[in-house]
């Protein structure tokens, strides 16, 4: 068995733990290249047709491209697509010039709203531990409390394929099925498994996105890898981190202390 | 066999060129004395606003801002009232370790203002202060495991000399040998063509102990020229290893001078009507849109709050000249309470220092620059340029335009220095033409946008 099929394994088994304990569990699909093969995964563990909801979170901002890839592959693939959109914060007009708040108000906001609505008390998220520091303390099962927090401090250990998938009342949990793969693997795994994935990956007039979202807080990479094969040979040899388009937030804050320290702020 | 680089360039952050020769004069740098004997010192300028990423970017395009994009540290992200902080990613041209990989030659940049997130050359690159950790900071990537062994740093604690300027000493040091002992390491790893090392720490010094030094301070004053003998002490070393006769440049990126105040120019225009601010402050463009005709950056750089260009802009294209003119009149009326100095000696529109093509400012119609696009477009409506002494700041959310704070010295244009040895460059020198100069020697091709 090759490193693609061990964690296939892995992820497969996870899923169908999840389906196991929560009856009313979803899919989280943000239509990203690593949700999009959770997709894929979730077809192979329910040998070929989902039994549970995926959910989008429609931020109303998202790259045309995405919504069209969302519409297609969720029609082919016989997806029951839920789409959330948190249409009060819409209204009242909060978007992009509010970067922090924005994202807090479409993203989490319509998240919890998803949640309450459709009583949902387990999702399924394509997160992996590579993509950022923080992401590095998760969990395979993962609770949330009621505020959505995570206390990363106080998490039970996951030994020897031993998962704590009880959740209190009002608590929801995140299942990482994805949690022990890279970047390259995913690439290495959507190449062996032909998954298609959105355009916007691959590279046009010397950019490409290596992680997408909403197209006012994503910036393209300079690349051009224009086919899989040159994305894993970039890859290999690149040491920017994959959500450098994305990141941004985090970056800045060092940035901004490091400008305040120098009087520039 | 001992690798020997063709062209050498060792940058020595914020030097003015009074500094230098003082340096010089009383036996501190004795290894730059002897290389200037060889060769030639010059003074050079820098560029407006004189901050250190702006230098750096347009030293290592060969371009102004107008064409690289790069006016400061912080910047206002386009279509909004939110801030980026830009870095090699918005610079919108080819540097110079690009341009030379491009023609097929080994190169090597470390620590240089702006070149982070580095860019994949033909050699290894190594972000400078801004770099937000040594595994983002180099390409290969590989180059971080070895920084890490030696215990190099991306720069010294700058939040640490306002708490404790001794141990900003120490750190200072630490970060010196570290830089040295990595500019070693690579110079004897292979024949390189280019070769670029940046030191840091002298603009840091220079910002928190200037003042110092000019007060004979008996612990700061000695320490200060201690700070500049190890520098040259690492000079030595490198005339020994390079010998005599690699092309080599020393140089700075601009000029210090004593801070005789801070100049809180956000809170100026908030007095004077033109910016109001958001209810709640949180960074340097917390301003209502509705009610502000314009805004302000660091350093000096004055922004109309245009309609069409802003998403929030009120001030109609019409009148966009006119409020230029208005604005320019109210920067230059400021005056300094204690003996009513001028603070700001000239007040430059954007097409009077920058330009997006050709080699120089060309008269353009002042609708053409409100709604330019591109790197020209990005740049700032007016730039106030101070008098020597008076530090343009922000302060939008304080109550005071004059501060005083830690920091006592700030940058200078047109008083930076260049030691050259068998680069042939222009006697009347801007940071601006010194990349043209090293492709020349390198026998490379100029590319025909450079200024």
């Amino acid at each position: 068995m090759d490193r693609l099929d061990e964690l296939e394994n892995q992820s497969i088994y996870i899923i169908r733990e999840a389906y196991y304990h929560y009856r009313n569990l979803a899919l989280l699909w943000s239509v990203g290249k690593d949700s999009t093969t959770l997709v894929w995964l979730c077809r192979k563990a329910f040998l070929g047709k989902i039994p549970i909801p995926a959910l989008h979170i429609d931020t109303g901002y998202k790259f045309p491209e995405m919504y069209k890839f969302r519409d297609e592959y969720g029609k082919k693939w016989g997806l029951k697509v839920v789409v959330a959109r948190n249409e009060e914060a819409i209204a009242a007009g909060m978007g992009p010039t509010k970067k922090l708040e924005c994202c807090n108000a479409l993203k989490t906001e319509g998240l919890k709203k998803a949640i309450a609505q459709h009583h949902f008390s387990a999702l399924l998220l394509g997160i992996r531990r590579d993509e950022h520091g923080i992401r590095a303390k998760e969990r395979y099962f993962s609770p949330r409390n009621q505020e959505f927090k995570w206390n990363y401090q106080d998490q039970p250990p996951e030994l020897w394929d031993q998962y704590k998938s009880q959740a209190e009342e009002g608590t929801h949990i995140r299942v990482h099925p994805l949690l022990h793969w890279t970047e390259k693997d995913i690439w290495y795994y959507i190449r062996r498994e032909n998954i298609p994935i959105t355009d916007l990956y691959f590279a046009k007039n010397g950019k490409r996105y290596r992680s997408i979202g909403c197209v006012p807080c994503c910036s393209p990479v300079n690349s051009d890898a224009d086919t899989i094969d040159k994305i894993i040979e970039e890859l290999e040899s690149t040491n920017t981190s994959e959500r450098a388009g994305r990141a941004q937030d985090k970056e800045d804050t060092y940035t901004m202390q490091k400008l305040r320290a120098l009087g520039y702020m | 066999m001992q690798y020997r680089p063709k062209l050498m360039v060792l940058s020595i952050d914020g030097v003015p060129i009074e500094l230098l020769r003082q340096l010089v004069g009383q036996g501190d740098m004795p290894n730059l004395q002897r290389l200037i004997q060889q060769s030639t010192l010059r003074q050079m300028r820098s560029v407006q606003p004189t901050v250190s990423c702006v230098a750096w970017a347009s030293y290592m395009t060969g371009k102004n801002p107008g064409k690289h994009g790069i006016y400061g540290f912080i910047d206002r992200k386009p279509g909004s009232y939110d801030l980026e902080f830009p870095n090699a990613n918005h610079l919108q041209s080819a540097n110079i370790w690009e341009i030379l990989s491009a023609a097929g030659k080994r190169v090597f940049g470390m620590n240089v203002c702006t070149s982070y997130p580095p860019r994949a050359v033909n050699g290894i690159l190594i972000g400078g202060f801004l770099s937000p950790s040594l595994d983002k900071a180099t390409y290969p990537g590989e180059v971080a495991e070895y920084l890490q062994s030696i215990d190099y740093r991306l720069d010294s604690d700058a939040a640490l000399a306002r708490r404790d300027k001794k141990a900003m000493l120490y750190d200072l040091d630490h970060t010196l040998d570290a830089r040295m002992e990595a500019m070693f390491h690579f110079l004897e790893q292979e024949s390189w063509d280019f070769f670029h090392t940046h030191i840091m720490g002298s603009d840091r010094i220079n910002h928190f102990l200037w003042g110092k030094v000019q007060e004979h301070d008996s612990y700061f004053m000695p320490a200060f020229f201690r700070y500049y003998r190890r520098i040259d002490e690492g000079i030595g070393k490198l005339l020994e290893y390079l010998g005599d006769d690699v092309p080599l440049l020393i140089f700075s990126d601009h000029g210090f001078c004593n801070i005789k105040k801070e100049v809180m120019l956000s809170r100026y225009l908030v007095e004077l009507g033109w910016t109001k601010c958001a209810e709640k402050v949180q960074h340097p463009l917390s301003i209502e849109p509705g009610q502000s005709k314009a805004y302000c950056m660091i350093p000096g750089r004055i922004y109309v709050n245009l309609k069409g260009r802003e998403p929030g802009g009120i001030v109609e294209l019409a009148d966009y000249q006119r409020t230029r003119e208005q604005l320019r009149d109210d920067l230059l009326a400021l005056r300094d309470p204690d003996g009513s100095a001028a603070v700001v000696k000239k007040v430059m529109m954007r097409e009077e220092l920058y330009w997006g093509e050709g080699k120089q400012p060309t008269a353009l119609p002042p609708e053409d620059v409100g709604q330019a696009a591109g790197a020209f477009g990005k740049g700032p409506d007016l730039v106030a340029i101070p008098h020597d002494g008076y530090d343009l700041k922000l302060g939008l959310a304080g109550t005071d335009v004059f501060v005083k704070t830690e920091l006592e010295g700030m940058h200078t244009y047109d008083n930076a220095f260049m030691v050259a040895r068998d680069v042939p460059l222009s006697e009347n020198l801007d940071i601006t033409m010194v990349a043209k100069a090293i492709l020349q020697r390198l026998e490379v091709d100029v590319p025909a946008d450079l200024d």
